[in-house]
């Protein structure tokens, strides 16, 4: 019943072509606006460990490219709604993950005005021409994110140089932009990789996003996730172990040569996995469809990474997975009782 | 006098071929990287439209029904290898420029859609006048679509380099951005139509 | 059987007049497309080996493999080749011209296809100049536009494997 009242409501705003027909969309209708709100936040706090490690890795520069991300996704979603003359809701905290997430994938020496377009394309063309949160097909961050790589790879794929390998921020820290490639450019290159350890990855002594690199804080936020229940482990572990085992069976020197730890652990699979691929509204919602969700990203983002231009697949593997998940949704939904 | 002008504005916005009807989807968004390719591709376009269109309301009494198609076709391809031999011999870039897609308008479905939409039941006049409505229409739409994507995704108008320190937003110039820019401006037509009636 | 027999002739009479239309339309443009295509040929190959002042193809059966050039002595002073290869999203044909010691003159980029603002570049002057004074053997050395990777390795290459072929032949 809630959720039909809250649907004619939009429609009344959004249908102004007289074709005012109710449609209520396959059960279980699991979303209701109440405990969005406490969602989107959850999953914010759930991310800023990551956060602060990324400051902690690329200094200063990180902190200013996450929060002039957040607070441009969140003008951005106010100005539009003003425009629009619609109910302003920056308190459910979607802009401001949105935001967060985008910035957790740019580098953390890119320049300011790509932060702010990116969070404007975003927020804009990812979520609210689709009609707002609950509306949009594709992750808005990710949307974001693949806009920026295909206008300016060059700063996309410039990425700073850790300040120093023991953590120390107060030390003398020098910001003249070192760049470096990231683990996976290295691997993609042809060539060795050397002096970085397993160690190094996981607490993300290496090239990279902002907020993907430290394994660790990531893995923190998501254990809070998951002991809420705000995320169920089967798509994040699924999609985890698709791409090391296809990344172990498609090794570079033959069959079953792959590096089944380091393909999990480097680029920004944990990221994707647990806060990108995890989002309910572009997600399948029956664990059936979950699980090929996961799969299908896990395949896709290894055979970007084995095969494709890119030397990262996991933005584009979610969003394509995200196109299909309303097919999936179709194929997997529950049947009723009886029938 | 009055319905002629009618006809003639409807292609412009009302019945816009590229945003309302969706029509001729292909070459728009092939060939509007650059201003001068739409401006180009438009002007082709209404050339092979006004012939097409003249010809096939003067046959339209003369050919049976079920020979209909293969006529209107041959009509069309005869004005499109017109228009690419007069581009061959007068305007040679521009051919390369557009390569394929001039043969192509053959098969635009834009052309084979007034064919048989308006020119098959209207009078030659009034055919005229469909024709140029629409090709302006065609036309107009490659140059706002082409004019956007040159402007950000390579920081020229028409060749020209506007803003020297600017860095271009590829991917305006690349397919995925004429889709992005071709669904916005869509969008925003049916919201102009929307708000009129 | 009437009526198979009079659609056949109305669509025959149509195909009859369009034809006899383009024909005359051919008729009227085809010595002025002949003039475009030699003319374009001919700036693109002074622009390659601008000391030249005629040019004669040299053939083996219907294709040119290279151009000699001529300087204003009559003698020979260089050559010209045509490469082609698959870049990005079309295929990219380049022009090169070649002096007696075997060494790269200019190269130009004169067919393309590729993505606006990226692949195009390869028709920069600042990529075409880095092949004048290479020779077969360094002409890898010609460093490949940063976002066109591919567009401009495929030049390299072509050019690259051109020579050689010539070479062999010069020889």
């Amino acid at each position: 019943m809630k959720n039909i009242e809250i649907s004619k409501n939009k429609e009344d705003k959004i249908l102004s072509d007289g074709v005012n027909k109710l449609t209520v969309s396959y059960s279980p209708h699991l979303h209701t606006n109440q405990s969005a709100a406490k969602i989107m936040w959850s999953v914010f706090l759930s991310l800023i460990p990551a956060g602060i490690a990324g400051i902690f890795i690329f200094g200063s520069k990180a902190l200013w490219i996450i929060s002039l991300g957040i607070i441009s996704a969140i003008a951005t979603e106010g100005l539009l709604q003003y425009l629009n003359k619609k109910k302003i809701t920056l308190n459910d905290g979607s802009a401001a993950l949105t935001g967060l997430l985008l910035s957790y994938n740019l580098p953390a020496n890119s320049p300011w005005w790509l932060v702010i377009i990116g969070s404007f394309v975003a927020v804009a063309i990812g979520k609210q021409i689709f009609g707002g949160l609950g509306q949009n097909i594709f992750n808005p961050a990710l949307v974001g994110r693949v806009f920026l790589m295909t206008c300016w790879p060059k700063y996309m794929t410039s990425f700073m140089k850790p300040l120093n390998a023991g953590f120390n921020v107060f030390g003398s820290v020098n910001y003249d932009a070192i760049t470096a490639a990231t683990p996976l450019m290295i691997v993609k290159e042809g060539e060795a990789l050397s002096g970085l350890s397993y160690w190094d990855l996981f607490l993300g002594r290496h090239a990279g996003c902002v907020g993907e690199v430290c394994i660790l804080a990531l893995l923190i936020g998501a254990l809070f996730l998951l002991l809420k229940k705000y995320i169920s482990w089967h798509i994040p572990i699924i999609y985890i172990a698709t791409v090391g085992v296809f990344s172990w069976i498609f090794g570079q020197k033959g069959l079953f040569s792959g590096n089944f730890l380091f393909s999990i652990l480097s680029g920004g699979l944990i990221l994707g996995a647990f806060f990108m691929a995890t989002d309910y509204v572009t997600s399948p919602l029956t664990r059936k469809g979950q699980v090929i969700f996961a799969a299908g990203c896990g395949v896709l983002t290894s055979v970007i990474r084995l095969w494709g231009g890119y030397p990262e697949g996991v933005s584009y593997a979610i969003l394509m997975m995200n196109a299909a998940t309303p097919i999936i949704d179709r194929y997997t939904k529950n049947r009723i009782f009886g029938k | 006098m009055k319905l002629e002008r009618k006809e003639f504005i409807k292609g412009i916005i009302k019945e816009n071929p590229t945003f309302v009807l969706a029509l001729g989807l292909c070459p728009t968004l092939a060939v509007s990287t650059a201003m001068s390719n739409g401006l180009g591709m438009g002007i082709a376009a209404t050339f092979v439209l006004l012939g097409s269109n003249i010809f096939i309301s003067l046959i339209k009494n003369i050919v049976p029904d079920r020979i209909r198609i293969p006529c209107y076709i041959v009509v069309i391809a005869t004005f499109v290898t017109i228009t690419e031999l007069f581009m061959k011999a007068y305007s040679p870039a521009l051919n390369r420029a557009l390569g394929i897609y001039v043969p192509l308008i053959v098969v635009n479905c834009m052309v084979l859609g007034r064919a048989e939409a308006y020119a098959s039941k209207s009078s030659v006049k009034n055919s005229i006048m469909d024709a140029l409505g629409m090709g302006l229409g065609f036309t107009l739409a490659l140059l706002l679509i082409s004019g956007i994507r040159e402007i950000l995704g390579l920081g020229t108008f028409f060749g020209y380099k506007i803003i020297k320190s600017y860095e271009p937003m590829f991917i305006f110039a690349l397919p995925s951005g004429a889709l992005l820019v071709i669904g916005l401006l869509m969008s925003l037509f049916g919201l102009l139509k929307n708000k009129k009636t | 059987m009437k009526e198979i027999l009079k659609c056949g002739l109305i669509l025959c009479v149509i195909c009859v007049v369009a034809s006899g239309l383009l024909a005359a339309v051919y008729s009227f443009t085809s010595a002025q497309i002949d003039k475009q295509n030699k003319n374009e040929t001919g700036e693109a190959l002074k622009q390659v080996m601008p000391r030249a002042i005629r040019f004669e193809a040299v053939k083996s059966g219907e294709e040119i493999t290279y151009y000699r050039c001529y300087g204003k002595d009559n003698k020979v002073n260089g050559f010209i080749f045509k490469a082609k290869a698959k870049g990005y999203s079309s295929e990219i044909e380049t022009l090169a011209g070649l002096s007696l010691q075997k060494k790269i003159t200019a190269i130009k980029v004169i067919s393309q296809n590729e993505t606006p603002g990226l692949g195009t570049r390869v028709t920069d002057e600042t990529f075409s100049q880095q092949f004048t004074g290479k020779s077969a053997g360094d002409i890898s050395q010609v460093s490949a536009i940063s976002g066109a990777t591919i567009s401009s390795r495929a030049v390299i290459k072509s050019v690259e494997e051109k020579l050689k072929e010539l070479q062999k032949i010069l020889k």
